[in-house]
């Protein structure tokens, strides 16, 4: 992993912490980016605290820095408290976490370490708690929350040791 | 076959989700559109990411612009041996490497591999290829995941085989 980055970082140009990264290089392709992923957040039909869920989850298994202390307003808003956020760990099967969201840490880890198509079980168990549309929206973000966590670690990783910060739900 | 849509193409089960999958498209689309990376570098990258994924759905695709840039079917079937074979040059090579460690081994690029990398695509090329990888990899699980295999032809900028 990339303790420094390995890419120089433009001039900020933005407000938000992609336009002050070297992900600013490619401005056309940073606003492309910037507005699906405010599309997947403030459009979608899988609610704000479960894709949270999914991301941090994400963030805890490849192992990047700044994704995993970073929390969507939007999410904590909706009850994903940091108390909530300390049950996202291996071991999440024992806590207390809701169904809905031991489903969702499921289907992120087959889709980390192993993907394909779930088995029978876990097909049927996101089916009770996620429509079609869902399930593609849900996919869709870890795969998104996957390929960024790995660009920071690739390219230049914020190190371990930094405060959890509450920034503003991506918006288009 | 996807078991969310029942014979749906990936555009078609991506397409539930309208709004979002025509987001994705237009970032995703950038990349070849605009050659923000070479198309032969591209390709042979999107590639390398399926073979390790094993996606025959990715597998099965090639792009209209590498296709019209020169890359051959005898270049892809070397794909796996890209370190040793003839086929490829220092720069693909170098971009083969950093893009076959990306899908399982992304904490493995070393400074020196990083560093090949700038010097082959500078630094507006290197984050352009990552921001490819990242949906190459992303979205390659996205098809395991939800069972969809092999396509029609390309809406975008590619055939279907």
């Amino acid at each position: 992993m990339a303790a420094t980055t390995r890419i120089s970082i433009p001039e900020a140009t933005g407000s938000d912490l992609a336009s002050r990264s070297f992900l600013a290089h490619q401005p056309e392709a940073l606003a492309a980016f910037n507005h699906l992923y405010g599309v997947l957040w403030s459009r979608g039909v899988v609610d704000q605290a479960t894709k949270e869920v999914a991301r941090l989850r994400n963030a805890r298994v490849t192992g990047c820095g700044i994704c995993r202390n970073l929390r969507f307003s939007g999410a904590r808003q909706e009850g994903l408290t940091e108390e909530r956020v300390e049950l996202i760990r291996d071991g999440y099967e024992e806590t207390d976490l809701p169904d809905r969201h031991k489903v969702v840490l499921r289907y992120t880890d087959a889709f980390l370490m192993a993907p394909g198509i779930p088995g029978e079980a876990l097909r049927a168990e996101l089916a009770a708690h996620f429509s079609p549309e869902q399930i593609v929206e849900l996919t869709a973000a870890i795969g998104l929350f996957l390929g960024f966590s790995k660009i920071a670690l690739a390219l230049g990783n914020i190190p371990d040791g930094l405060p959890v910060m509450v920034v503003p739900t991506p918006a288009p | 076959m996807s078991w969310v849509a029942p014979r749906a193409t990936f555009e078609e089960a991506f397409g539930l989700r309208p709004e979002l999958y025509g987001a994705w498209r237009r970032f995703h689309d950038l990349f070849g559109q605009r050659r923000l990376v070479p198309p032969i570098i591209l390709e042979l990258c999107r590639l390398r990411v399926a073979q390790q994924l094993g996606c025959r759905g990715e597998l099965a695709r090639r792009t209209r612009e590498a296709l019209q840039e020169g890359l051959t079917e005898a270049k892809i079937a070397a794909l796996s041996r890209f370190e040793t074979s003839p086929q490829f040059d220092a720069a693909e090579r170098a971009c083969l490497r950093f893009a076959s460690k990306w899908v399982f081994d992304v904490h493995e690029i070393r400074d020196d591999e990083a560093a090949a990398l700038v010097a082959v695509l500078g630094e507006p090329g290197t984050v352009a290829l990552a921001e490819a990888l990242a949906l190459f990899d992303g979205f390659c699980r996205f098809r395991l995941m939800l069972g969809i295999g092999e396509d029609g032809p390309d809406p975008a900028s590619g055939r279907g085989v």
